[in-house]
């Protein structure tokens, strides 16, 4: 190997990156840019649902138990209607998506000792949201019910508060979240954004770089060189690693300050698999750049291969362990799934390299193997 | 009477059995089931110019591929430096000896760096040492003329500094051969010349041997010796005086009135027959001159033929005659009359008055005034970027001009682009036809866009098959017809609707000798028998020869004008005639010319073309100086000049006028 072709190869392809518009904003505008759109875009809580009631009651109690939905943040109120059409007419326009109607006689009935019922309509269009949504109403609504409970025992035992609520409530549960404390969805979902942005950026940059020469048909002047296979596929992604070796930096820049995500974990860990993953992804791009003849082509399959087992199978949105088997089966075939494991565990769990030793040599194996195969493919006599 | 036999070359070059430098036995390319390259065999010796000459798509690229070792064949033999390259660790062998630029224009260059990042990134690929390489740079650059742009990025130079550029890049290792796979396709006829000087230049300096591939039949006579390529096999090979042994004959061009009888009646013995205008040219297979002239007018009969000269038949003359010997080509189906389009005779197709057209602050067509009679053939030179696109599309209505006027088929074209549109066909170079569509489907599309109806588009379709020599191919893929008849099928669906003028931009690219010819066939009749209009442009200067006349833009402007005779008659009033000389050493003799004042002197292979201003008394002058400096004159003659020679004439003295025009319209 001669460092001073693999040189010439690099500073070649540094320049032509740098120097073209569009490559340059591919390279350092892509990643961040997603990475802001997506943090903000992705997120998955919950919280200010907008909700109007229907009151039949109007009597203090009933304002008091609406009073709780108001207040919570979960909840926006959007106000009050008078007719059971129009939240028929609000839901279906989506301007609400949940209503809770009082019964007439609610606090007569409560006062008189007997249950009511009240209902609460929820749009179901999304499942998942819905179902937070139940957990949230349920919630609420057992808390005003304890307290009516706690008011009655302390009134009519002559018990303190404390007392009557321990009857009411005699195992109490405490709940602790770990590494998210405040179960906030953007700080699970940032650093593997992480993840997402240089796997998508790094094959997209790396196969049409290689494949835009064949377009041109200046890979003839690497094909009819003395310039051997290793030199110029090293010379040629040493640029593209670069660039991603950046963006990694500015990545974990903007998840920590911009989205104030905590990093509590090892950077040795963090920077060893950064450089794993990158080698893995641009290897994933030089692939499909040998499989394919134009930029088009490139572009539309590198979308594809990065895209969908990324946010599919990485465990961006759904964890692994919830896939189906198969599932998990092909979660283990693309590098995404580790790589995305050791920036949620380094950034949210504070793991170091003896936790996550096996990722870093999942990931290895995979850049190796990528490399390998590459370089079978590539041929500086093809058949056409 | 006068003798076409020339010197023998191979006593010139006198190369030796053991100077062997690439040896191909056999070569077999197929692309999948498409057999690419079929049986060829090749021999290159130790430095001369080998060239490959074919249309498109003849196997040209495969084999120098293969030969340069980055492309794998199917069958025989390639052995390059006494090494068989079947293998890449055989073909990694002989790349250090080798120097290949790939067809395309500039673009194996990289158009993001600068003209001294590409020949650096070339050099340090080949690890040429550093010393080495500023000399050679300086040198090369300073030959090249683009030493004032060694900062300016690739991609703003002219087509003709891309050229120059990637054979810089080609050569910086100085290899001991070079392979350069149509370097001068797409390049203006100034450049061309400027770049096969600089090449010759090169290849004797270090010793090199080449193997050069060109579309242009005009540029065999460049070459020590040649292969001639037709659909992946060769035609014919060897000096082209062998070659032209092949197939001995002459030219001769007369006139004879009406042309179009005379045609029909010269048909009748011979295969080639053209129109060059008012004249005829033929192609007989005798190179004595009152026997061809006998046979021609024993032909004509009572057209009493005038303007008689007979001439050496050309490399292009050959190759069509070994093409018609080997293929028993159907006949060209003679073009029916079409009533449909029969006009006035003497009325005025496209009258173009002080047209001009801005972008931004540059001005592309420069007060632009000429007039093309119906039943004119009129064609428009220029380099690229001369303005004769944006010329056509001003006449089209697609651009509107910046100022002055054109009636285009009576219809002032600033004021109805509609109504001018049913009256102009329009076909440019890269052919929009359907090519997922049938033959037939394609015509009938178009004869559905300009609303035809159902009877008128019956008989158009006969019309267009028949006048276009399409039959057989009416339900074919247009993605599987030759380019030929592809072109001749765009030709038809740019006359579905009958117009009276008809706008070709670059027809002929990529299309082969016979099927050029064909289709000039075609033109001619729909001029002289359809009476329609044609306005043509053409960077195949042996074309334009066709046209009835011309115009030269330059920078926007027409710097010359009138018929192709004309045109030649004004340029040897001011330049001189042309003189071919042939020599023993013709570099050296080359170097002396220039220095004894004759400009414009350019050699071609081992002869030189001189202008002299008195024939006499110059070529004696010439000859002396050569015979006093130990350089052999073989042989001195007058030859006609061709219309390449007109128009590098021309341009060359616009630069010499105003210098620094070329350089800012470049960049």
């Amino acid at each position: 190997m001669n460092l001073r072709r693999v040189t010439a190869v690099a500073t070649k392809e540094w320049k032509e990156t740098v120097r073209d518009r569009l490559f340059l904003l591919m390279s350092f505008l892509l990643p961040p840019l997603w990475m802001v759109v997506f943090g903000y875009g992705l997120v998955l809580d919950v919280e200010h649902v907008p909700f109007a009631v229907l009151d039949r009651d109007q009597s203090s109690l009933s304002r008091d138990y609406l009073y709780r939905f108001m207040e919570s943040r979960y909840f926006d109120y959007r106000g009050s209607v008078y007719d059971e059409r129009d939240i028929d007419r609000l839901l279906g326009d989506t301007a609400i998506r949940m209503a809770i109607v009082v019964p007439e006689r609610f606090a007569e009935q409560l006062m008189a000792g007997s249950s009511v019922t009240v209902q609460t309509l929820l749009d179901g269009t999304f499942p998942l949201h819905a179902d937070t949504l139940k957990g949230y109403v349920i919630a609420i609504n057992r808390a005003f019910t304890q307290e009516l409970l706690t008011d009655f025992l302390a009134r009519t035992r002559g018990l303190v508060p404390e007392e009557a609520r321990r009857f009411v409530e005699p195992v109490s549960l405490e709940t602790r979240y770990l590494y998210n404390q405040e179960v906030r969805s953007t700080w699970s979902m940032v650093p593997a954004l992480i993840m997402f942005a240089l796997m998508v950026a790094s094959p997209l940059l790396t196969a049409l770089g290689v494949v835009r020469e064949k377009e041109t048909g200046s890979i003839y002047n690497i094909y009819s060189a003395t310039v051997s296979k290793t030199e110029f596929l090293i010379g040629k992604l040493v640029p593209y690693f670069v660039i991603s070796m950046v963006n990694v930096a500015v990545l974990w820049a903007i998840a920590v300050w911009f989205f104030g995500v905590p990093f509590k974990g090892s950077f040795t860990a963090f920077f060893l698999a950064s450089l794993l993953f990158i080698l893995c992804s641009t290897g994933i791009g030089l692939l499909i750049s040998l499989l394919v003849r134009t930029q088009m082509a490139a572009l539309i399959i590198t979308i594809i291969i990065a895209m969908v087992p990324t946010i599919l199978f990485s465990g961006l949105l759904v964890p692994v362990s919830s896939l189906s088997l198969g599932a998990q089966v092909q979660a283990h075939l693309f590098p995404a799934m580790y790589y995305t494991d050791v920036v949620r565990g380094s950034f949210l769990k504070g793991l170091g390299l003896e936790t996550m030793w096996t990722d870093l040599f999942a990931l290895a194996g995979f850049a190796v193997g990528l490399r390998l195969v590459a370089y079978g493919l590539f041929t500086k006599r093809p058949k056409a | 009477m006068q003798q076409y036999d020339r010197p023998s070359i191979r006593s010139v070059l006198s190369p030796q059995p053991s100077d062997t430098i690439v040896n191909v036995s056999g070569f077999v390319k197929r692309y999948k089931k498409d057999v690419a390259v079929d049986g060829v065999d090749l021999e290159i010796r130790k430095g001369e110019i080998y060239g490959l000459i074919g249309p498109d798509g003849s196997g040209k690229s495969s084999l120098m591929k293969a030969i340069v070792g980055v492309l794998t064949y199917e069958g025989g033999s390639i052995d390059v430096f006494g090494t068989r390259v079947d293998s890449e660790r055989a073909a990694e062998q002989i790349k250090p000896k080798i120097g290949f630029l790939p067809q395309g224009l500039g673009l194996n260059l990289y158009p993001e760096l600068s003209v001294e990042e590409n020949i650096d990134f070339f050099a340090h690929l080949r690890l040429v040492p550093d010393e080495d390489l500023a000399e050679r740079k300086a040198r090369l650059l300073a030959m090249t003329r683009l030493e004032r742009f060694r900062d300016r990025p690739m991609k703003n130079l002219s087509g003709g500094m891309k050229q120059k550029l990637g054979l810089i890049c080609a050569l910086i290792h100085e290899p001991d051969l070079a392979v350069l796979d149509e370097p001068t396709t797409g390049v203006d006829p100034v450049s061309r010349r400027d770049f096969w000087s600089i090449l010759a230049e090169l290849l004797e300096e270090k010793g090199m041997t080449a193997l050069i591939s060109t579309a242009y039949m005009d540029e065999a006579e460049r070459f020590h010796r040649l292969s001639f390529f037709s659909g992946g096999k060769v035609l014919a090979s060897g000096v082209p005086a062998e070659i032209r042994a092949l197939v001995p004959g002459s030219i001769v061009t007369c006139e004879a009135h009406p042309q179009l009888t005379a045609i029909a009646r010269l048909k009748t013995r011979f295969r080639q027959v053209e129109s060059l205008g008012s004249l005829l040219r033929v192609f007989i297979d005798t190179t004595d001159e009152s026997e061809a002239q006998s046979q021609i007018e024993a032909l004509l009969g009572d057209l009493i033929p005038s303007s008689f000269r007979v001439e050496e038949a050309g490399l292009e003359d050959v190759f069509v005659a070994l093409r018609l010997q080997k293929s028993e080509s159907k006949e060209v189906s003679d073009v029916i009359a079409d009533s449909a389009t029969v006009h006035d005779r003497d009325g005025l197709a496209i009258e173009a008055e002080g047209l001009i057209r801005d972008f931004g602050s540059f001005r592309a067509v420069d007060h632009v005034s000429f007039r093309v009679k119906q039943g004119e053939v009129f064609g428009l030179l220029g380099a690229n970027g001369a303005g004769k696109t944006t010329l056509i599309k001003m006449l089209n209505g697609i651009l509107s001009p910046t100022g002055g006027a054109g009636l285009v088929a009576g219809v002032d074209m600033r004021m109805a682009t509609g109504s001018i549109k049913e009256r102009i066909g329009y076909m440019s170079q890269a052919f929009s036809l359907y090519l997922d569509l049938t033959v037939e489907e394609n015509i009938r599309l178009f004869a559905g866009i300009y609303g035809l109806d159902k009877r008128s588009m019956s008989q158009r379709f006969e019309w267009i098959v028949t006048m276009a020599g399409l039959s057989g191919y009416e339900s074919s893929l247009t993605d599987s017809l030759p380019m030929g008849v592809r072109q001749r099928l765009a030709l038809g669906c740019a006359l579905v609707h009958s117009p009276r003028v008809l706008f070709l931009d670059e027809p002929t690219s990529g299309v082969d000798p016979i099927g050029r010819r064909h289709f000039w066939e075609i033109l001619t009749r729909l001029a002289r028998e359809g009476n329609v209009a044609i306005l043509i442009t053409t960077h195949y200067m042996s074309e334009a020869e066709h046209c009835d006349n011309l115009a030269l833009m330059y920078a926007g402007r027409i710097v010359a004008e009138g018929s192709p005779e004309a045109m030649k008659r004004q340029v040897e009033e001011v330049g001189g005639r042309l003189v071919e000389v042939v020599v023993d050493q013709p570099r050296r003799a080359l170097m002396h010319l220039l220095q004894a004042g004759f400009h414009g002197t350019a050699l071609f292979g081992t002869t030189l073309h001189v202008f002299c201003r008195d024939p006499l008394r110059d070529k004696a002058r010439a000859c002396e100086g050569l015979e006093g400096r130990g350089v052999r004159v073989i042989s001195v003659k007058e030859r006609p000049l061709s219309l390449e020679d007109v128009f590098v004439y021309r341009v060359m003295a616009l630069e010499r006028a105003e210098p620094s025009t070329k350089q800012e319209a470049a960049a």
